[in-house]
C-alpha cells in the first residue's frame, strides 16, 4: 500500500537553526512517535526502530535510515527509511523529502513530502486507517519537532536519540482521531 | 403429481417448521468449537505478511520456550514426513506450511500448539520468520506477460498458466459473428468475494494412541470425501479415520476444501497424542480460505435486427490465486460455466476459459453456486441487457423472443447440456405481472423527464445443479453419486442417514418429509442423521444444490425399496396376494376393501416380530443414487431501484423473485433459502469484494472492509413460484438453495444500469458502491 503524505508547518526559529536540527537523523528520530536511533553505521546511515500501535496491533519495525541527499544550500534533505517488523508482520518504507524556507517574520516553514509503502498486517487496515495513522503521527512529529527546537538542553539521552523504550502513539487516542477523520472526510 | 399427505404426516409440500431450529434458536447447537475433549490443546497459525517472499529462516526457539507451548511445527518439519504439500481438489497441490517461499498474504507458515488458545496466539508472535520480498503479481491480466514473475517454481511449466478450456463450435460461431447484423458486447468482472459463513472453519483432531484411531471433528461439507483425502495423504488406514461434521454454521462452498489448519491439527495430535483444536479467526477465514468468482469475462452476442439471437462468444480469464484449489468436478476446470447460454435458444456458441496463478489466496470455490453457474448466469443476463439497449428493444420483450420454448424440452444446448425441463416465459410473465412492469416503465419515463433516476432490472436465469451423473462427474476420481440409508424401527419410527451434510439447509426436516411422503411415517417420527463417517453411507456431501437431486432422490428410492418389502409383509398379514394390494401413504389395503389394511407401523412391527417365512427380518434399505442427468431450476427476478443523485446511493425499492425448482418438499424452507440467497446476492452486487492492493495486501480481510448485509440494508423480498417438475428426478424436484444467489446479481446490476442507460451507461462492475455511482453521475454531469 503506497501513500503520499504532504505536510507543512511553521516554526519561530530561524532557518539555520532548524536546518541544523533537521539534517541530523538522531535529532529528528526522537520527534517521530515511537521511533529511536539505535546505532550509527556511517556518516549517512543509521540503524533504528519504530513501534506503531494501531488498535490491538503492535508493529515493531527495525531497519535503516539513510540520508540520500542533503543540501545545506537549498535546505533540502531526502531521507530513506526501511524496516521489517521483528515478529514478521510485514515491512514499511518511507522516502521523505524535507524542505525549509525562511519566512519574513524570521521563522521557518517546514515542508515534507513522504512516500510511505506498507506491506503486511498494518496495510490490511486499508488506506483510510493508514492515512489517518500517518496524519496523526505527522501531527505529533510536528509538535515534538517544535518542542525540541525550543529545548536545545533537553536530556542528553534524548538528544542522542537513544531513548530507551519509545512511546508509541496511544491506541485510544488513535482510534478516536481515526474515527473523527472518517467523518471529517476529504483529508 | 405428488399425492398429498395429511399435515400430521407432513410429507411433501407441507410448510412444517424446521426440526433443527429448536436447538439452534436456544443456543444449543453443537458446533466444532463446542467440542471439548479431556486433555485438549490448541493450535494457532503463523501467517505470512507478504504476498510473495522467499522464506529465509523460521526460528521457533523463543516460541518453544514460552511456558505452555507444546510444539511448533514448520514447513520443514512437515517436509520430513512428506506432508509439506497436499493435493487440492483440482489436481494441483498446495503448501500445508510454507517451504521455500510464500505465495499469498496470510499463507500458513508455522503452527503453534499450546495448552490454551491465548498462549498459542502469544507464542505465534514469538516465531521469528525472515523473509526476502519478491515481486508481486496481483493483476491476472499480467500473469502471462513475458516479464511476469513465475510464482510456482515447483511446477515443470515455468509460467503462471494453469489451464485452457474451451467448449462449443469456434469456427461456426466466428462465422455467424462475421455476418451478424447486430452485435452486443460486455466486459464484466465478477469480483472476488467470500462466502463468509458465520462460523469460521476449524477442527478438533483426536488421535488415540491406544486404539490407533483418528477422530476429526471438523467444519466439513463433505465428511466422507475428506476422510478419503486424509487416508490417501496421511497414509492412515481409512477404517481408522472417523470424520464427524457436527452442526455447521453456514458453508456456502467455503467448507468444501481441505485447509492446512486441519492437516496441522491432525499432525499435531498424531505427534502429541492429545486432542488438538484449531479454530480460525474471522480475518483468517476471509484472507486464506476458499474465495469465490474472480472471473474476468467478455461476452459477445450476435443477433438479427429483430433481436433473434444467433450466437454467443465468451472469453474468460480466471484468477485462481496461488494454488488451483477450486473445488470442482475433474472434467470441468471452469466448472459448469458452459451453462452460459442461459435460458436462450442460441443456435451456436463458443466459450473459452484460461486459468492463471496470482499472489492471492487459493480457492475458486462455488459460493452458493453449482460450480461457476453464478458467473455464467450473471454474464448472459448482462449481455442480453446490453443487446436490448443496442437494439432499443425492451429487455423483457427481447428475452421473450429468445427463450427456449416450453415445447422444446428436453433441450440440447450448443455447449453440450441437456436441459431437463423448463417454462421460462411463464415464470417471467408471473414476475412481470406481479411487479406491474408496464406501469413501472411509464413511471420511469415520467421520472426521467423530471431528472429522477429509477431503473428496472430483469434476470431470467437458468441453473444447472445436482452433480452429477457418474459418467461425467467425479471429484478426485470419486463419482458424484449420493446416498441414503433408512432403518425402520419395530415401533414404526425411523432413522435415515445420508451422504450429504446440512450446513443450515434444513435437511433434518426435508429428508424426513421425503420419508413421510414415500412411507407415510410422520416426518416427526423420522430422525435424520448426517456428518458421521462411521455411521453414514458414503457420499460426496452438500454443495452445488446437489442434496435434493442426489440424496433426496436416494431417500425416495430407499423408501420405495422398503415399501416393496413392506408390501410382502402386508400380503402375509392380510393373507392375500401382493397383486391385490393398493398403497396410500401410510398403509396397504386390499383393493376394493379399504377396511382390510395394514399400516406401515403394523408392518414395521411385524418385520421384527412376525416375519413372513422366507423373508429376512428387519425393514431397512440403502440407496446409492446416480442421477441420469442434472436438474435445471430457473426463474425470473425483477428489481426496481431508485438512485440518489446527490450521494450515488442505490435503494432497492422492490424485488420480485419467481422461482421454479420443480416439486417442492417444504415451501417454507424454500422461501427461507430464497430470502437468504437474495440477501447474499444483494451484498455481492453492492457491498462486497476481497480486493488486493499492488503489494498484494488484502483489502477486504475483516468485517470492517468486507461488509455483511444486515436487516437494515436488506429490502423486502416478494417471492412466488411456478412449478415445472424435473422429468427424471424420482419426485420431480430440482434443488433451490443457490438459485437466488445465482440469479439475483444480474437483476441488481441490470436495474442500476437501466437507471443510467439513457446517459449512455452500458455496464458497471460489482460491487456497485455509492462512490462508483456518484463518480458516474459526476462524469455524466448529473451531479455537481
Amino acid at each position: 500500500m503506497a501513500l503520499k503524505i504532504e505536510k507543512t508547518f511553521q516554526v519561530q526559529e530561524p532557518i539555520e537553526q532548524v536546518w541544523e536540527f533537521l539534517s541530523d537523523p538522531r535529532k529528528v528520530a526522537v520527534c517521530v512517535p515511537g521511533a529511536k536511533i539505535t546505532e550509527q553505521v556511517d556518516e549517512k546511515t543509521y540503524k533504528g526502530a519504530i513501534r506503531v500501535k494501531v488498535g490491538p496491533s503492535i508493529t515493531d519495525y527495525t531497519g535503516e535510515v539513510q540520508i540520500v541527499r542533503s543540501d545545506a544550500q537549498s535546505h533540502e534533505i531526502e531521507i530513506l527509511g526501511k524496516g521489517q517488523d521483528v515478529r514478521g508482520r510485514g515491512s514499511a518504507s518511507m522516502n521523505m523529502t524535507g524542505k525549509l524556507q525562511a519566512l519574513s517574520n524570521g521563522g521557518t516553514e517546514v515542508t515534507s513530502v513522504s512516500e510511505v509503502n506498507v506491506v503486511g498486517i498494518l496495510a490490511q487496515m486499508g488506506s483510510r486507517v493508514i492515512s489517518e495513522v500517518s496524519n496523526i503521527m505527522f501531527e505529533e512529529f510536528a509538535r515534538n519537532f517544535q518542542v525540541r527546537l525550543k529545548q536545545p538542553t533537553a536530556p542528553a539521552q534524548a538528544q542522542e536519540g537513544t531513548a530507551g523504550e519509545p512511546k508509541p502513539i496511544s491506541a485510544t487516542s488513535l482510534a478516536w482521531e481515526a474515527t473523527k477523520g472518517l467523518f471529517r472526510g476529504g483529508s | 403429481m405428488i399425492q398429498q399427505t395429511s399435515p400430521e404426516v407432513g410429507g411433501m409440500g407441507h410448510p412444517i417448521k424446521r426440526k433443527e431450529d429448536l436447538r439452534f434458536i436456544q443456543g444449543k447447537g453443537n458446533y466444532v468449537d463446542d467440542v471439548h475433549l479431556p486433555g485438549m490443546v490448541y493450535g494457532h497459525m503463523v501467517r505470512s505478511p507478504y504476498a510473495h517472499a522467499r522464506l529465509k529462516s523460521v526460528k521457533t526457539e523463543k516460541a518453544k520456550k514460552l511456558p505452555g507451548v507444546l510444539a511448533v511445527i514448520t514447513g520443514e518439519d512437515l517436509a520430513k514426513a512428506n506432508l509439506a504439500w497436499m493435493p487440492t481438489l483440482s489436481y494441483d497441490k498446495q503448501m500445508v506450511l510454507a517451504t521455500g517461499k510464500v505465495l499469498f498474504q496470510s499463507q500458513e507458515v508455522a503452527f503453534v500448539v499450546a495448552e490454551d488458545r491465548y498462549t498459542a496466539a502469544d507464542a505465534a508472535e514469538l516465531v521469528e520468520v525472515e523473509y526476502e520480498e519478491l515481486p508481486v503479481l496481483v493483476d491476472p491480466n499480467k500473469a502471462l506477460d513475458p516479464g511476469a514473475p513465475v510464482l510456482r517454481e515447483d511446477r515443470e511449466q515455468k509460467n503462471n498458466h494453469i489451464f485452457h478450456w474451451e467448449v462449443g463450435d469456434k469456427q461456426g460461431t466466428d462465422q455467424v459473428f462475421q455476418k451478424a447484423a447486430v452485435k452486443a458486447k460486455v466486459r464484466a468482472f465478477f469480483p472476488r468475494c467470500h462466502p463468509a459463513p458465520l462460523e469460521t472453519c476449524g477442527c478438533v483432531a483426536d488421535f488415540n494412541r491406544a486404539t490407533n484411531k483418528l477422530t476429526v471433528y471438523m467444519t466439513s461439507q463433505a465428511p466422507h470425501a475428506h476422510r478419503t483425502v486424509f487416508a490417501l495423504v496421511g497414509g492412515i488406514p481409512e477404517q481408522n479415520i472417523r470424520v464427524i461434521s457436527p452442526d455447521i454454521g453456514g458453508g456456502f462452498g467455503n467448507k468444501v476444501p481441505v485447509y492446512p489448519g486441519y492437516v496441522c491439527a491432525i499432525v499435531a495430535s498424531l505427534t502429541l497424542g492429545v486432542p488438538v483444536k484449531w479454530i480460525e479467526t474471522r480475518s483468517e477465514n476471509l484472507q486464506s480460505t476458499g474465495f469465490a468468482r474472480d472471473y474476468h469475462m467478455t461476452a459477445e452476442i450476435a443477433a438479427d435486427r429483430d433481436g433473434k439471437m444467433q450466437a454467443l462468444r465468451v472469453k474468460t480469464l480466471a484468477d485462481h490465486g496461488a494454488f488451483n484449489a477450486a473445488a470442482q468436478p475433474t472434467k470441468f476446470p471452469a466448472g459448469l460455466f458452459s451453462i452460459c447460454t442461459g435460458s436462450y435458444e442460441l443456435p451456436t456458441a463458443f466459450c473459452e476459459v484460461d486459468g492463471v496463478y496470482t499472489n492471492k489466496a487459493p480457492g475458486g470455490i462455488a459460493y452458493r453456486c453449482s460450480f461457476r453457474v453464478t458467473e455464467a448466469a450473471y454474464l448472459i443476463e448482462r449481455v442480453v441487457d446490453v443487446l436490448a439497449q443496442e437494439l432499443k428493444i425492451d429487455p423483457a420483450e427481447l428475452r421473450r423472443r429468445n427463450f427456449i420454448p416450453a415445447a422444446k424440452f428436453p433441450y440440447q444446448s450448443p455447449l453440450g447440456w441437456t436441459y431437463d425441463s423448463g417454462n421460462y416465459e411463464a415464470a417471467m410473465k408471473l414476475a412481470l405481472d406481479k411487479i406491474g412492469y408496464p406501469q413501472l416503465r411509464r413511471e420511469q419515463e415520467e421520472k426521467r423527464k423530471k431528472g429522477e433516476l429509477m431503473g428496472i432490472g430483469i434476470s431470467s436465469f437458468t441453473e444447472i445443479v445436482g452433480a452429477g451423473p457418474a459418467h461425467t462427474f467425479d471429484i478426485l476420481g470419486i463419482k458424484m453419486f449420493d446416498s441414503c440409508e433408512i432403518r425402520i424401527h419395530p415401533t414404526g419410527k425411523a432413522i435415515t442417514r445420508m451422504g450429504t451434510k446440512s450446513q443450515g439447509q434444513g435437511h433434518e426436516t426435508t429428508y424426513a418429509q421425503i420419508v413421510a411422503q414415500e412411507l407415510g411415517i410422520p416426518a416427526a417420527d423420522v430422525t435424520v442423521e448426517e456428518g458421521d463417517t462411521d455411521t453414514a453411507p458414503y457420499g460426496l456431501g452438500t454443495y452445488a444444490s446437489r442434496s435434493t437431486p442426489t440424496s433426496g432422490a436416494a431417500t425416495a428410492i430407499a423408501a420405495r425399496k422398503i415399501r416393496e418389502k413392506a408390501k410382502k409383509i402386508a400380503a402375509y398379514l392380510l393373507e392375500c396376494s401382493e397383486n391385490d394390494l393398493e398403497w396410500e401413504p401410510g398403509k396397504f389395503y386390499v383393493k376394493g376393501t379399504p377396511s382390510k389394511a395394514k399400516t406401515i407401523q403394523e408392518i414395521a412391527f411385524a418385520a421384527y416380530t412376525n416375519i413372513p417365512p422366507g423373508l429376512e427380518a428387519g425393514l431397512e434399505a440403502v440407496d446409492y443414487y446416480d442421477p441420469p442427468n442434472l436438474t435445471f431450476p430457473f426463474g425470473t427476478y425483477v428489481c426496481v431501484v431508485d438512485l440518489d443523485k446527490g450521494t450515488g446511493e442505490v435503494k432497492v425499492r422492490r424485488f420480485v423473485a419467481v422461482d421454479d425448482c420443480g416439486n417442492i418438499i417444504n415451501p417454507m424452507i424454500v422461501e427461507g433459502q430464497i430470502h437468504g440467497g437474495l440477501t447474499e446476492g444483494l451484498a455481492i452486487a453492492f457491498m462486497q469484494q476481497i480486493d488486493y492492493d499492488e503489494s498484494g495486501n488484502v483489502q477486504g480481510g475483516s468485517f470492517m472492509d468486507y461488509l455483511l448485509p444486515t436487516a437494515v440494508e436488506t429490502p423486502h423480498w416478494e417471492t412466488d413460484k411456478t412449478c415445472t417438475p424435473s422429468p427424471h428426478h424420482p419426485f420431480g424436484a430440482k434443488g433451490v438453495g443457490e438459485s437466488p444467489n445465482v440469479g439475483s446479481p444480474a437483476a441488481f446490476v441490470n436495474a442500476v444500469v437501466d437507471a443510467l442507460s439513457h446517459l449512455g451507461v452500458r455496464h458497471i462492475d460489482m460491487p456497485i458502491t455509492p462512490w462508483k455511482v456518484w463518480n458516474i453521475l459526476k462524469e455524466k454531469g448529473v451531479t455537481g
